[in-house]
């Protein structure tokens, strides 16, 4: 039932949606960095700090985009099989810390990037073992 | 530093604990419809009301407002770029309740990929 092969349009699809996760990523953060973090996390303290990050724009620009990526991942599915998109769509890995160097201005040892790749690694493993059990069902 | 670390590694636990409880109330509720893929729009409309109108699917919601708002307190605290990694425990939690609660089976290979995703974490967490 779905096709193996991903064309030009499915690529676009899915570079689309990794921007569009890294951006949801960013402006979530964008919304929690405006507020003071509480030192002490109780539920008093979460409820005034919640209340002020979800007044933000930033949040619910984030929202919106959490829509966006659904509906395009979405379709994306119906084209493509998980074990294929889902190695495609992980470049927000790479592409969410480079973000938070560029406009976040984190800094990231060579060590992290290390460990960034093993978890990049692993979530494309447990992607393709997706096939490996459809198959096996089949 | 360290008890700041233990506390956001600890709240990412938690948010990555309630989008596990989101995923599994999810998949029952799709799983109690019996419902087979098909491009019938008024098929798969109907499948969504069904689906709509089932508590499980709200509950789920519920999970996954809280899981939110934890992330939004972790996001707070810590580094983009360490969050978004580390959030991948969702990985380790799903695949320990696909086994144990939904009690579905996976190769050695998915168990593969999550070990990877731990160790990476555990990296990340050091440096």
């Amino acid at each position: 039932m779905f096709k193996k092969k991903v064309t030009l349009k499915i690529l676009l699809l899915l570079i689309s949606c990794d921007i569009l996760e890294t951006a949801v990523h960013f402006f979530f953060k964008k919304s929690a960095l405006a507020q003071s973090s509480p030192a002490v996390v109780d539920l008093a303290t979460a409820v005034v700090f919640l209340k002020a990050v979800f007044a933000s724009p930033f949040l619910w620009a984030g929202l919106f985009t959490v829509v966006l990526v659904f509906i395009i991942w979405s379709t994306i599915l119906t084209k493509i099989d998980l074990s294929v998109a889902v190695p495609i769509a992980s470049f927000s890995y790479i592409l969410v810390p480079i973000t938070s160097i560029i406009f976040l201005d984190e800094q990231i040892t060579v060590f992290r990037w290390v460990g960034i790749l093993f978890v990049l690694a692993g979530v494309i493993l447990v992607s393709l073992s997706s096939k490996e059990r459809i198959a096996q069902v089949k | 530093m360290k008890e700041g670390l233990f506390l956001v590694l600890f709240l990412i636990a938690l948010t990555s604990l309630c989008d596990t409880m989101n995923q599994l109330f999810l998949k029952s509720a799709i799983n109690s419809l019996n419902f087979t893929p098909t491009f019938n729009i008024v098929k798969i409309f109907k499948f969504i009301f069904q689906l709509l109108i089932k508590p499980r699917l709200w509950l789920g919601f519920v999970f996954s407002v809280i899981s939110l708002c934890i992330w939004l307190l972790v996001l707070s605290k810590a580094d983009l770029n360490f969050a978004f990694s580390a959030d991948s425990m969702h990985y380790i939690f799903i695949a320990l309740a696909s086994h144990f609660v939904l009690k579905e089976r996976f190769s050695s290979l998915r168990w593969l990929g999550t070990g990877l995703i731990v160790w990476g974490i555990v990296i990340i967490s050091l440096s």
